[in-house]
């Protein structure tokens, strides 16, 4: 039956119908309904455990040690913790541990503006992190979408053994939406990796060989422990390449927007072509190459100072239009208006 | 002598990383000889480190085994213990892994008090980054951070961790070895959260600044500033060695109360209009009067009146019943008033 659910909850709902069973957080404008539906859920359910962490830190380290104990686990958090769980993340890369980390954005840096939205942890997702790694990220720009994707990010953790970041926004997370999250059905992938307790195993952020012998001066086994992890991340992104093409016949346009951008810009769909990507990272190289042919332009409207532009830019070798829509103001009027004068310099 | 625990340990990864004469060893040994005895074994038992010298203690255990990011090893020991509760969960590890960047997760997750054993090697310093000072370093020691002494004083663990019971925190050395293997024992068998600080040498990067040229010196030095004290404890003085304990004495719930509201008659009571009761605002050392379900109570005795005459969200002379209903204190806060009238 349909429901008016929030993307929170939706995200929440989710995760437990893929068979999570831990969550650490800590409270944060605009996720902390998640953590207070863990709560109440760990109460009723006592095979769902819950931690209200001291800090994010505390959250991340949680949620990747108790998935290496066994538990499909997850956390949620805004940028400012998203910043807090960065060392965590790459240590849930090396010891590859699978798990889901929501991100639900809000204006930074810093404090920023706590109840508005934004899309500018982008860059934070790539590269938040000390080293290289290779992140899966996935961004839903609707109610029903929080509840699938976030179904993909827990079976995408599970094939590429990683902490896989779920990105929404302050508008997403708050956004109620009619859905049935009772009758749909969801593929679910099981547990991929032994827990805790049946080896003598050495898990370590250290490099190590594949015996989990720690090796911090060989460079050989480094890159090919490297390597490795990257052909790991591909392969299953290339599982998931989701994107939404809304090809506009007479239009020489394209613009590129996703998450609550690209609802906004949805009113815009009879006189522009629209691409949204929902894999976010890795970027959706050929698919966005393959796409942007058809077109003069390609304009990138997104709730940050042009990351994900950025990341086009160098997808197809060739500079694009942005516009950034900044500090939570994300009004169509506003976002054609910048359109229209960016197409009126390049003579359209 | 008994080499039976020699199986807990990764022999093939030998030789250590360890300076010779370093406490850290000593700590492995003791751990996996108690381990031994009690039946701990990889088919029962993880093993959580950070980072340091002492962050390294895990990866030579035969276990399954978890080496953190610097300062974490306790909540993630503590979220393993929470999703695996079957399994015997410890953390090995140093002074400034456990008390410095992590002291905030030692704080909350002694708190939280699950059921993990800690063994922190004391020893100090910061030995792997080479000898600078951590959050133990006794005050006016030299070190490569506090070149003329340690300004501060360190942190003490002992009164940090027994401030609510239950707790268990023991303090021992690696030179009073076999009141150091009762500590382990004790540690390890005790249910919620025990902590073993080990007093313990770095003998390269803090041990020859401070003048010893052997690590026996250094245990000669724990002798003379510490000493073994028998017997139960709440708490242990700073030269003391010892175990300081306390189980929470189960406090009896009480019986839930049925909540008994005062029957008022209505007869009687002085009737006032809305108007009447707007006049009783409190201004000009005037009463504060307040309807609430059709009576009228005094609130001018109530501090939440007193300076500014308003209290943070109602104003005096109104009604307040809608307030009331939705206000995050009970309406009985209202009943301890004298009742003085009735709304018309
Ligand atoms: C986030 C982070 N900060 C700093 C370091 C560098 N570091 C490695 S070990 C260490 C100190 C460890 O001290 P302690 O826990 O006392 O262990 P010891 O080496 O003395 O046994 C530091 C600061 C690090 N690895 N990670
Ligand atoms: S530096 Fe100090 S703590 Fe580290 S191994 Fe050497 S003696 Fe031990």
């Amino acid at each position: 039956m349909k429901r008016l659910v929030s993307g929170n909850e939706a995200i929440f709902q989710g995760a437990i119908r893929v068979g999570a069973n831990y969550f650490a957080g800590y409270p944060i404008s605009p996720t902390s309904e998640i953590l207070q539906q863990a709560a109440l859920y760990s109460e009723e359910n006592p095979g769902f455990r819950f931690l209200q962490a001291e800090d994010e830190i505390a959250a991340a380290i949680a949620t990747i040690s108790a998935s290496l104990a066994g538990a499909k686990a997850f956390t949620a958090t805004s940028g400012p913790g998203f910043t807090l769980m960065q060392e965590a993340l790459g240590w849930g890369h090396v010891v590859e541990a699978p798990c889901v980390f929501v991100n639900s954005m809000r204006v930074g840096p810093s404090t920023g503006m706590p109840t508005q939205p934004a899309q500018s942890d982008l860059l934070q997702v790539k590269a938040g992190t000390a080293g290289d790694v290779y992140p899966l990220a996935f961004y839903p720009n609707s109610v029903e979408e929080c509840f699938r994707l976030t179904a993909t990010a827990f079976n995408a953790a599970e094939e590429s053994l990683s902490p896989v970041i779920l990105l929404a926004d302050a508008f997403l997370s708050h956004l109620y939406e009619l859905v049935d999250l009772e009758g749909s059905t969801l593929h679910i992938v099981p547990r991929t990796k032994d827990p805790l307790g049946s080896g003598q195993r050495l898990f370590t952020g250290a490099a190590h060989d594949k015996m989990g012998n720690v090796k911090t001066s060989d460079p050989v086994n480094y890159r090919e422990w490297l390597r490795e992890l990257k052909d790991r991340h591909d392969r299953v992104a290339e599982r998931y390449p989701f994107f939404e093409y809304l090809p506009c016949k007479n239009s020489e346009t394209l613009l590129i927007a996703f998450g609550m951008t690209s609802r906004v810009v949805l009113a815009l769909k009879d006189r522009f072509s629209i691409f949204r990507p929902i894999r976010i990272y890795p970027v959706l190289e050929k698919e966005l190459e393959e796409v942007s042919q058809s077109y003069r332009h390609i304009i990138v409207v997104e709730g940050n100072d042009g990351q994900y532009a950025s990341w086009v830019e160098c997808a197809l070798c060739q500079k694009v239009m942005k516009v950034s829509c900044l500090g939570g103001g994300f009004k169509l009027k506003w976002i054609q208006s910048q359109i229209e004068d960016g197409l009126k310099g390049v003579g359209r | 002598m008994d080499r039976s625990y020699k199986e807990l340990l990764k022999l093939r990864r030998f030789p250590h990383t360890w300076c010779p004469g370093c406490g850290i060893g000593a700590v492995l040994k003791n751990v996996a000889m108690v381990m031994k005895e009690l039946g701990w074994n990889y088919k029962n038992t993880v093993a959580v480190s950070g980072i340091g010298c002492s962050g390294r203690m895990s990866g030579y255990m035969n276990l399954d085994a978890l080496h953190t990011p610097h300062g974490r090893p306790l909540t993630a020991a503590e979220a393993i213990k929470t999703v695996r509760s079957d399994l015997n969960v410890m953390v090995l590890s140093g002074d400034g892994d456990l008390a410095s960047i992590g002291g905030n997760h030692l704080l909350h997750t002694s708190r939280r008090n699950p059921d993990i054993t800690v063994f922190c090697n004391d020893n100090e310093i910061y030995g792997l980054t080479g000898g600078q000072a951590g959050p133990t370093t006794p005050q006016g020691t030299k070190t490569l951070t506090s070149p003329r002494g340690e300004h501060h004083s360190p942190l003490r663990l002992g009164r940090i961790l027994t401030q609510q019971a239950p707790y268990f925190y023991a303090r021992t050395t690696v030179y009073h070895l076999n009141h150091f293997k009762t500590c382990i024992r004790e540690a390890l068998l005790w249910k919620g959260f025990s902590f073993v600080d080990i007093i313990s040498d770095c003998i390269e990067l803090n041990g020859r600044r401070l003048g010893f040229k052997t690590a026996h010196q250094m245990f000669k030095w724990f002798d003379e500033r510490f000493h073994i004290v028998e017997g139960e404890r709440d708490q242990l003085q700073e030269d003391e060695l010892g175990i300081a304990k306390a189980v929470v004495k189960e406090v009896p719930r009480p019986a839930e109360k049925e909540e008994v509201k005062p029957e008022i008659p209505m007869e009687g009571l002085k009737p006032f209009t809305l108007e009447e009761l707007e006049r009783f605002d409190g201004q000009e050392g005037r009463p504060i009067y307040m309807a609430y379900q059709g009576k009228v109570y005094d609130l001018s005795a109530s501090p939440l009146f007193q300076g500014e005459k308003r209290m943070r969200c109602h104003l005096g002379g109104k009604d307040l019943t809608k307030d009331l209903d939705i206000a995050p204190h009970g309406e009985d806060l209202i009943f301890k008033f004298p009742l003085v009238g009735k709304m018309e």
